[in-house]
């Protein structure tokens, strides 16, 4: 019989203080990345960035309880509102139409709907009688993701776009749906994917997921369902590709076949790999990583901030940030785990998992084992409108964290 | 309830083991990346690194019809700076040697920190004596060398300025626009063919890596080149352009302002494309000064604007033929309807003359004799919208699709245009000049050799295009480009009823009569656009053989005046020698050419007051 139990402590420690130690390593890389060259104004905006981002954190951690839950579809509906209208008045950013300028700085909205999806969803799959065994339940949890990932396309910024299905993956994982369904509802997201690369691959993939489904479910109305569901998504994505401009077809086939353009993609790995190699075990000390010094790798301020303290610090760097993302992660599904309702602990695992799945997608990226789409990292790379969104995810489970311990 | 949610915890550990999983393989992996291939990635860091060289491909040639360049490549040697090796102090050096300001070294270096490691282009064209300086200098120069570039080398006869468009180096606005493939000081089309055939000429860039040393020295290729791109030549262009017609048609237009385009009535072919004033596209392949594209800039006659696609000017009496077209087509006259014309019309008060009173007259005269009474009133019965519906099906208002960059759609005003022009104060006097082709509509040269194609031939229209077929030597060979055509609905009937009266333009008592040619038929119509500015633009469409159509010409003379004097001579040249060549028949002595190369001096007979 232990006296008080560490759960009604209203802050979670590890994973605020992991978090804030993230952002310092971050601010450190940034500033070995960039000194000395025209991009180091990048640092001192990080600087602010991550003060918004420590901000927006208490601002959500402190929000009234239930708060996320009943402001859920209103947020949601603010969050497409944004996507729509950053189409029509947006501007472009290195062939991505998503940005608002907003003086000096440019916001992504695709970042904040991230938040705001995620919240949307978990109310939606934990309302009272929701079982998300039936296809209907399905498919409206799907519809939730659909949209804004339509939008997102559009820009067109696949990388983002593949983070909402991979939350959309996980929050249906964690509330028990089944397997094969929850698969064979991801599946358009491959038939587009598919589509573009080749007709034949693209069909035979959309009989076969239908013939699988028939096989193991022995439903033929869902079978024919997906189906109609893929060759629509496949066709409709083919035609919008022989629409669009050249330099989005581009942007596209890079994504698609990344060796098409070297010096984006197959070159940016070959080089992070021999910075993060040559890092061995100790590194080779802070501003002494000749990889990083040199610029060898491009993007490293932003996608490939991984590369720094791996050059710099070693395998014993590299060992320590996974172990701070691994404090966050963990203290997350904790935190999931205990929490008193349904919506908290799904909107719980929902943050955990979408950083989780940016943290794994990005190194992978940057250690040459994941195809390289474009996801940044975490509390470390340069970028306002990130930063604030990862800051917002932990802000939501010091949130639940506090309510939780309230309860009990 | 507060557990309930707990139900699935077998899917719960899943996750948990899941999450576990993907950091141990991370973890692994950085192990794996950093211990066991530590040695080979450490020497890899030091040596020190992969570079990545661009290699440019050959820009696509430009060949006429009968296969001969008109459009080359030629080497030459470009100084650069791999701002990495490049060292301060030479700066000085440089700039004596090359007759460099320091300044755009300095400038230069400034704007490519980012990429130390690639050269910088410093300056085009070097001569053979400078790059001898410069290998006699290497030892005190780290960093700065040589590449060999392209430049395009222009071997044709005539000029074809606008027609070709020019290369030259992307601009900032432009590499924004149109993504990563290019990179500063990259060259690019701007205009013309050269711009819209761009991803067709410029082929694709490749790549060779290699490893260097932590001075950027060159060890050897990275795995002996295997992920090397080769380079991909740009694929040649074969154009339809009818090089003798263009040479003539360029002769016609100098010392004047004003645009000549002629079309292939049969399949929408340009025969001949050409605007004035123009520039020499050779000047601008050498490296020009801000101050000599300043100059040309400014040039009161802008030679850089192509007049043939680019300029709309209000088309005259040359867009009588649409409004009978479209009447003739609704049933609201036909060949037989007479409208008295006074000599003038009146609307709220306001008069509006003819060039005399031409009684009762039917379309084919009014065509003939340009009556402006006629298509005055044939306007307000056919209908504003029916006139918009037909101008825009004849192409007016929209591209032509043609296969030149920056094409002007013109204007052909609706009643919607009206509305946001004016609000709703806009009556029915307004509709009154665009019976005429004067106000607000505004047309292309080109437009209206393309519709004058389409009367020719019968109802068919072709889209423009200059280029024939791509020879893709690198990848599908050659390939003809489809020619696209809309079959218009309109009867055959209201063609030959127009045509007939564009024939007594020319060779009945019309306004026309200095189109005439010994050797063949010509039919026509001529036009004024009224100009605000200055004296009016002389304006004549037409199409010969009249029996059996081959050829459509436009020709606008700036501040012509009438067009029967300015235009109509040019055209009837033009058709001629389309048609028949330079050769002039033995029994006829053809005066056309040499009148044509100053301004005619037509007598005006009595009965014409105006166009």
């Amino acid at each position: 019989m232990e006296t008080p139990r560490r759960s009604t402590i209203p802050v979670d420690f590890p994973l605020i203080l992991a978090t804030i130690a993230l952002c310092g390593m971050g601010l450190a890389s940034i500033y070995s990345a960039t000194h000395g060259t025209a991009l180091f104004q990048r640092f001192e905006k990080q600087i602010f960035w991550d003060l918004m981002g420590i901000l927006t954190l208490a601002i959500v951690a402190v929000a009234p309880p239930r708060f996320f839950h009943y402001s859920a579809y209103p947020l949601y509906g603010a969050g497409i509102l944004s996507l729509v209208l950053v189409l029509l008045f947006g501007k472009t950013v290195a062939g991505n139409a998503g940005w608002f300028g907003i003086g000096p700085f440019g916001v992504q909205p695709s970042e904040f709907a991230k938040v705001t999806t995620i919240i949307a969803l978990s109310r939606y799959v934990s309302e009272s009688g929701t079982t998300l065994r039936t296809f209907r339940e399905i498919a409206g949890a799907f519809a939730i993701v659909g949209l804004p990932w339509g939008l997102i396309l559009i820009q067109p910024d696949f990388g983002t776009g593949i983070v909402y299905w991979a939350s959309f993956f996980f929050i249906l994982l964690w509330v028990g749906t089944d397997v094969v369904i929850l698969l064979t509802f991801l599946s358009p997201v491959l038939t587009v994917l598919l589509s573009i690369v080749n007709l034949w691959l693209f069909l035979g993939f959309a009989f076969g997921i239908s013939v699988i489904f028939y096989l193991v479910k022995k439903h033929i109305g869902f079978a024919l369902l997906f189906l109609v569901l893929n060759l629509s998504a496949g066709f409709s994505i083919q035609y919008l590709y022989d629409h669009i401009p050249e330099h989005q077809k581009a942007r596209i086939a890079v994504f698609l076949d990344p060796s098409r353009s070297p010096r984006t993609s197959g070159y940016n790995v070959l080089q992070s790999k021999v910075a993060i190699g040559a890092g061995g075990l100790t590194g080779k000390g802070y501003m002494r990583g000749t990889q990083t010094q040199l610029r060898f790798v491009p993007e490293q301020s932003t996608d490939f901030i991984f590369c720094v303290p791996a050059e710099e610090f070693g395998f014993v760097g590299v060992m320590l940030i996974l172990s701070l993302y691994g404090v966050i992660v963990f203290r997350g599904l904790r935190i999931a785990l205990r929490a008193s309702f349904r919506f908290s602990s799904v909107l719980a695992f929902g943050a955990t998992s979408t950083i989780f799945f940016h943290v794994v997608v990005n190194v992978g990226m940057a250690a040459g084992i994941l195809p390289v789409i474009g996801i940044p990292l975490p509390f470390m790379s340069y970028g306002g409108s990130f930063t604030i969104t990862s800051m917002a995810l932990v802000g939501l489970l010091q949130h639940i964290h506090y309510s939780t311990a309230q309860t009990k | 309830m507060s557990m309930a949610f707990r139900g699935n915890s077998r899917r719960k550990t899943f996750v948990g083991v899941m999450f576990f999983g993907a950091f141990a393989i991370l973890g692994y992996r950085m192990f794996q990346l950093q211990f066991f291939e530590y040695d080979e990635f450490r020497t890899h860091a030091e040596r020190n690194s992969i570079r990545c060289i661009e290699r440019e491909p050959m820009r696509g040639l430009i060949l006429d019809a009968n296969g001969n360049i008109l459009v080359n490549n030629q080497p030459i040697y470009t100084l650069t700076i791999t701002p990495f090796e490049f060292r301060e102090e030479s700066i000085p050096l440089v700039s004596s040697l090359f007759e460099l300001d320091s300044g755009i070294v300095r400038k230069a270096l400034r704007e490519n920190r980012g990429t130390a490691f690639e050269p910088v282009k410093i300056l085009r064209d070097l001569t053979f004596e400078k790059i001898a300086l410069l290998e006699e200098n290497r030892s005190l120069l780290p960093g700065v060398g040589y590449i060999v570039e392209n430049r395009r080398v222009y071997t044709a006869q005539t000029r074809m300025s606008h027609l070709l468009g020019y290369i030259k180096e992307i601009s900032p606005a432009l590499l924004a626009r149109r993504g990563p493939y290019y990179k500063p000081g990259d060259m690019i089309g701007y205009t013309g063919i050269e711009s819209y055939y761009e991803d067709v000429l410029r082929g694709r860039k490749g790549y060779e890596y290699f490893t260097v040393d932590a001075r950027g020295k060159v060890i050897e290729r990275f795995e002996q080149g295997k992920a090397d791109q080769p380079a991909v030549e740009g694929a040649d262009l074969v154009l339809t352009i009818d090089m003798k017609l263009q040479e003539y048609a360029e002769r016609l237009l100098r010392n004047r302002r004003g645009a000549i385009v002629a079309l292939d009535v049969n399949n929408g072919e340009v025969k001949a494309f050409a605007s004035a004033p123009d520039y020499d596209l050779r000047t601008i392949s050498q490296a020009m000064t801000a101050e000599q594209w300043r100059i040309l800039n400014e040039n009161e006659g802008h030679p850089l604007y192509n007049r043939c696609s680019m300029a709309a000017y209000p088309p005259g009496s040359t867009f009588k033929m649409m409004l009978a077209a479209a009447a003739l087509q609704e049933r609201i006259i036909d060949a037989s309807t007479t409208i008295p014309c006074p000599g003038s019309y009146t609307l709220a008060g306001v008069t509006f003359k003819c060039h005399g009173a031409h009684g009762n007259i039917d379309v084919v005269r009014a065509i003939e004799y340009s009556c402006n009474v006629f298509f005055y009133k044939l306007i307000f019965k056919l209908g504003f919208a029916l006139w918009a519906k037909y101008g825009s099906m004849f192409h007016f208002g929209r591209p032509t699709g043609i296969d030149i960059a920056h094409e002007n759609p013109g204007v052909l005003p609706d009643e919607s245009y009206y509305n946001r022009r004016y609000g709703r104060r806009w009556n029915k006097g307004y509709l009154v000049s665009l019976g005429i082709g004067q106000g607000e509509i505004s047309t292309t040269p080109l437009q209206m050799a393309a519709f004058t194609a389409t009367i020719a031939n019968g109802g068919t229209y072709y889209r423009p295009h200059v280029v024939r077929s791509i020879i893709d030597r690198a990848g599908k060979g050659k390939q003809d480009i489809p020619i696209l055509q809309e079959r218009l609905p309109l009867d055959p009937e209201v063609w030959r009823v127009i045509r007939k009266g564009m024939f007594l333009v020319v060779h009945g008592s019309g306004t026309g009569y200095a189109a005439r040619t010994s050797s063949v038929h010509v039919a026509g119509k001529t036009g004024t656009a009224q100009n605000p500015h200055g004296r009016d633009h002389a304006w004549f469409v037409g199409y010969a053989p009249a029996e059996n159509p081959k050829i459509a010409v436009a020709v606008i003379i700036e501040n012509g005046g009438w067009g029967g004097e300015a235009a109509a001579p040019i055209a009837g040249a033009i058709l001629r020698y389309g048609l028949l060549g330079p050769v002039v028949p033995a029994s006829v002595t053809d005066t056309t050419e040499v009148e044509a190369a100053k301004p005619a001096k037509a007598e005006r007979p009595a009965h014409i007051l105006a166009d």
